[in-house]
């Protein structure tokens, strides 16, 4: 594995994994977003046939992230499970099952539509709009549309940001980022099964991008 | 048989010559034909009864099985099938025919099925079918998606596909090529014909051969015996520029076309795009506004009744002219027309003649087209089409094959209705031309991309869609099916959201992309009118009208040919003249001073020569080479000299095309000299370079993105009810970025990239193109400025990237910009 990218802000120890993570060393967690878990067996159960390694490959992604950083819990800021039941959500409770000690707190997003029931027997800390611990307040959906509170740092997920980069020669590309404004930062998606939604940085903010398995300061 | 004695062609002859007509010897040769339950291809222009040669043969064919009783037999069963391209050509077809059958007091029913069809209609169909039976290659398919569709095709004695050049070469050709193997088996009367109805193409034997081949039989080519003589006339512009710009200089030639669409009952001006159709109905209203109500548009994305409506309205005489896309490049004739005009190049010679033919109806008029160039070097098109046409030189249509995209749609669609055996369909498949090289494995792998989805976690997997019972393949599941049916199909196009007033009123449909850039308050075009948005919901654009000065012109996607070999060979002559032209080329004349500027500051190359230029600006470091093969054969010589210079030595480029030449653009300059471009150009390790050159990948990943919504892989929702389709929606681009990293050899994956080499790079063209320019003489330049031949590709062009460099050290080369 690579190693991690040193940054603070709000006084905070973090770590960012170009495998689209974030350590907080204070609080000993690892802060993912948007993992759209049982997204292929989703669409495979509708008949579309995408291959169900790509599921296979987070878990196992997010195993060795656990592995690395030996973190106390995982914050999910929303988008954990894709949609309705199925069976790839057996194969997460198998895996859940082995780490018993690792507990896991999880925001709301759109996409968490699951029973209640669920994520209990999961043993999955469920909170409906933000979860806050020390001076971050952890939140789905942009920080920017609700009221927030003087003082704490936002940390959301939800539009799977990216960057779009220009070059001499009319070069352009586009890739995925860690995009920490001066009150929130916007964290990558986790499943390589997502989209990306090309994000217009602020000048104050600091830009991070994802480039084959090493992060890049842009800004 | 003897056809002239039989009771059913003294009838039809009689009904003919009441009317005053005498039937041409390609139409009797049809009748003959059918007679004899032989098949083939007719070869007609439009305009010269091809319709009748078949119709009026299976009349005849039907007299003589009832000499007796023809007039009374009704519920006859669907005797006639007839597959056209285009929804417009029905209704017209249809009552052509509709009047045959009232004048002979024959009973059949003439029924129309396609998209517009309403649903009750198509249930009257089911229970009682007509005995002609006029559908689209989409409808075809739905028709085979119903349960019970067997007895109702058992009957069917001819199939005709009409316009066959034009479904040839595409998707939709592949459609009917499949849903023929799997009808003949079915029918009860042995004696049966299939026709294709086809204007010439350079390849008509082929043509024959691809619809035939399901049938196993030869069968023959009829050609209508009619001369058309045909006349090119140019537009020139007052002046030359001598850095010409497309699209700018057409639209300031507007006032010259005024008075030929005066001078003229009506004109139909044809445009190549959807966007500058919109911006030539605005133009020609600006500079002569009494032709306002006299002239109309036409194009893909104008609400249908408003598309009938012309349409009408050019049958009578109505209007005067008529802004369109190749919307009206296939169908029936309007008679009315007299003149034509393309604006800007029509890229082949084939679609020029077609449009010109609509034009001079009169026996032994003459066509006459004007071109309208929307850059001055356009004009060397004119000159090469002239010579195109005087020399005979005409393009041919490639069949696609071994389209899997197309073929696990077809699965499905008989998997929905009454399910299908693996070894008689095979057969079927077997029988097509486009899947006769198909192998067992990947047949295999079709079958379990249907059934299992692919390779799977068994496990963990709930991947239904085909489901095998006793033998036989089907679709049980209703919701999948329905779905199924909803998608059927190969025109693929963008989200299409509906456009209406807010006060109600329906206007056209536009792409989601294009209105995404908006914002409420912006005004746009559409169908001829100013629109504000007002804003989105439900699928819907809201917007009032406008009376504001200024207004985004939609660019719709698609639509931009490349220019054909043979018209890229013929204006390659055409510079062999351009410094001397002779006087019988205006063309050329007129173009002097450009020319002389170009040879002043570079060179103008002659057919047995390839100029490239490198020119250094403020931009960077260009590389611009002049082959005139057409953009795509340029887009992937483009990738291939950039990969072979980046071995050179590291470096980055972004590249830009357009039909004749190609520049390279980059931030150091581009180690090309005397020593090594004979080798840069060789044939040598061409297929590996291709694939090594990342633009394969991305080319491919545009391929995709047909293919994985004909292949059922994007769910696209239903239509209105997007909700329903909740958590399915993903990119073609997506799904292409991780079948690439976890399943590389999937089939659709494989045809992405072979439709890349086949149709994209036209590999073949591409080493042709080589090959001659190993044989010719390389001509380096070093102009101190642009020059007027690069303006253009500089300009009017599409850009694509290729790098030796790492992506990390190129990220860090280059600066964030924020976006816009």
């Amino acid at each position: 594995m690579k190693p991690p990218f040193s940054f603070s802000i709000a006084k905070q120890q973090l770590w960012l994994s170009p495998m689209k993570a974030v350590f907080w060393e204070e609080s000993k967690s690892l802060i993912l977003s948007d993992l759209h878990f049982g997204k292929t067996g989703h669409f495979r159960k509708a008949g579309i046939a995408v291959p169900q390694h790509i599921y296979r490959n987070d878990l196992q992604r997010l195993f060795e992230l656990v592995q690395y950083f030996q973190p106390k819990k995982l914050i999910i800021v929303g988008d954990f499970f894709h949609s309705e039941m199925n069976k790839e959500a057996d194969l997460f409770a198998k895996w859940r099952n082995d780490l018993p000690h690792l507990a896991i707190e999880l925001i709301r997003g759109n996409h968490d539509i699951l029973n209640d029931e669920w994520y209990s027997q999961n043993d999955i800390g469920l909170h409906e709009s933000t979860y806050q611990e020390g001076p971050f307040c952890f939140i789905h959906e942009s920080p920017q549309d609700v009221e927030t509170e003087e003082g704490l740092y936002y940390l959301s997920g939800h539009i799977h940001p990216g960057v779009r980069i220009h070059g001499a020669g009319r070069q352009s590309l586009r890739v995925p980022c860690f995009y920490f404004d001066q009150q929130f930062a916007i964290l990558p998606a986790f499943s390589e099964f997502t989209g990306m939604a090309i994000i217009e940085p602020s000048r104050a903010a600091r830009v991070f991008a994802i480039a084959n398995q090493e992060i890049l300061t842009l800004q | 048989m003897n056809l002239h004695a039989s009771i059913g062609y003294k009838m039809i002859r009689q009904w003919l010559s009441e009317k005053g007509f005498s039937p041409f010897a390609f139409q009797e040769e049809t009748w003959e034909a059918i007679a004899n339950g032989e098949s083939g291809l007719v070869n007609a222009p439009t305009g010269f009864g091809k319709t009748f040669s078949v119709f009026l043969g299976a009349l005849i064919n039907f007299i003589n099985d009832n000499p007796k009783d023809y007039a009374k037999q009704s519920k006859n069963g669907l005797q006639l099938l007839w597959v056209t391209p285009l929804r417009a050509l029905a209704k017209d077809i249809g009552r052509a025919m509709e009047e045959v059958l009232a004048e002979t007091g024959i009973q059949w029913q003439v029924g129309i099925r396609n998209g517009d069809t309403p649903v009750a209609e198509r249930q009257r169909q089911k229970r009682h079918m007509p005995e002609v039976l006029i559908i689209t290659p989409e409808s075809l398919h739905l028709l085979l998606a119903q349960k019970g569709y067997k007895e109702n095709l058992q009957t069917l004695r001819i199939i005709a596909v009409d316009e066959w050049h034009e479904l040839l070469g595409s998707k939709r050709g592949v459609q009917v090529e499949l849903a023929i193997s799997h009808i003949v088996p079915l029918l009860t009367n042995k004696r049966f014909s299939l026709f294709a109805i086809s204007a010439t193409i350079g390849n008509l034997l082929q043509a024959k051969e691809v619809l035939l081949a399901p049938i196993g039989t030869e069968g023959r080519i009829i050609t209508a015996k009619v001369h058309k003589p045909m006349e090119v006339k140019s537009i020139f512009p007052d002046e030359i520029e001598k850095y010409p710009w497309s699209g700018h200089l057409g639209l300031k030639l507007v006032d010259k076309i005024i008075p030929i669409i005066r001078q003229s009952t009506t004109t139909l001006v044809f445009i190549n795009t959807r966007g500058m159709t919109e911006r030539w109905y605005q133009a020609i209203l600006q500079a002569a506004p009494e032709l306002a109500g006299a002239i109309a548009l036409h194009h893909g994305s104008i609400e249908q009744d408003l598309r009938v409506w012309v349409e009408e309205a050019l049958h009578s005489a109505k209007l005067k002219a008529v802004v369109c896309t190749a919307s009206l490049d296939l169908g029936v004739d309007f008679r009315p027309v007299e003149t034509v005009i393309q604006v800007g190049s029509p890229k082949g010679v084939a679609r020029f003649l077609q449009r010109a033919g609509r034009s001079g109806h009169q026996p032994g008029a003459t066509s006459r087209i004007y071109f309208l160039p929307t850059h001055s070097l356009e004009l060397v098109e004119a000159a090469a089409l002239q010579q195109a046409i005087d020399e005979g030189i005409i393009e041919s249509r490639e069949p696609m094959l071994l389209c899997f995209d197309v073929l696990v749609q077809w699965l499905c669609t008989l998997a929905v209705s009454d399910g299908f055996t693996a070894t008689e369909l095979l057969q079927e498949i077997k029988s097509t031309y486009c899947f006769r090289e198909m192998s067992m494995e990947e047949w295999q792998q079709i079958v379990q991309f249907v059934t299992s989805g692919g390779k799977a976690l068994q496990q963990y997997d709930d991947f239904r869609k085909v489901d095998l019972q006793d033998g036989i393949y089907r679709i049980t599941g209703r919701r999948m099916a329905m779905r199924h049916r909803m998608h059927i199909g190969t025109i693929v196009s963008d989200a299409m959201l509906k456009v209406k007033f807010i006060s109600g009123g329906y206007i056209g449909v536009i792409e989601e992309y294009f209105i995404s850039r908006l914002l409420p308050g912006d005004v746009f075009t559409l169908a001829g009118k100013n629109l504000e948005l007002v804003m989105i919901k439900d699928m819907t654009v809201l917007v009032r009208k406008s009376s504001a000065k200024k207004s985004i012109v939609p660019s719709w996607n698609g639509g931009r040919m490349p220019l054909s070999a043979n018209l890229g060979h013929l204006l390659r002559q055409q510079f062999n003249d351009a410094g001397n032209p002779l006087p019988g080329r205006p063309e050329l004349v007129l173009l002097k001073p450009l020319f002389d500027l170009q040879a002043a500051i570079s060179h103008v190359p002659r057919a047995n020569e390839l100029l490239i230029e490198q020119i250094e600006t403020k931009d960077g470091f260009h590389l611009f080479v002049y082959p005139f093969e057409g953009r795509l054969v340029h887009e992937a010589m483009a990738a291939i000299l950039a990969y072979r210079i980046s071995k050179i030595r590291p470096i980055t480029f972004s590249f830009a095309m357009n039909d004749y030449g190609f520049e390279l653009l980059s931030d150091q300059p581009i180690p090309v000299d005397d020593s090594n471009v004979y080798e840069l150009f060789s044939t040598d390790n061409l297929f590996t370079d291709i694939q090594r050159s990342v633009n394969s990948t991305e080319m491919a990943r545009r391929k995709f993105r047909d293919i994985s919504v004909i292949g059922g892989l994007v769910f696209q929702g239903y239509p209105g009810e997007h909700k329903k389709a909740r958590h399915l929606q993903s990119s073609a681009s997506l799904l292409f970025n991780v079948f690439q990293q976890y399943d590389p050899d999937n089939l659709l994956m494989r045809q992405a990239f072979q439709e890349v080499f086949a149709q994209q790079m036209e590999e073949t063209r591409l080493r042709d193109m080589l090959e001659r320019i190993q044989q010719s003489h390389i001509v380096l330049m070093f102009p101190d400025q642009l020059t007027p031949f690069c303006f253009p590709v500089k300009v009017d062009s599409m850009r694509e990237n290729l790098s030796s460099e790492q992506l990390e050290d190129r990220i860090k080369k280059m600066q964030l910009q924020l976006s816009k």
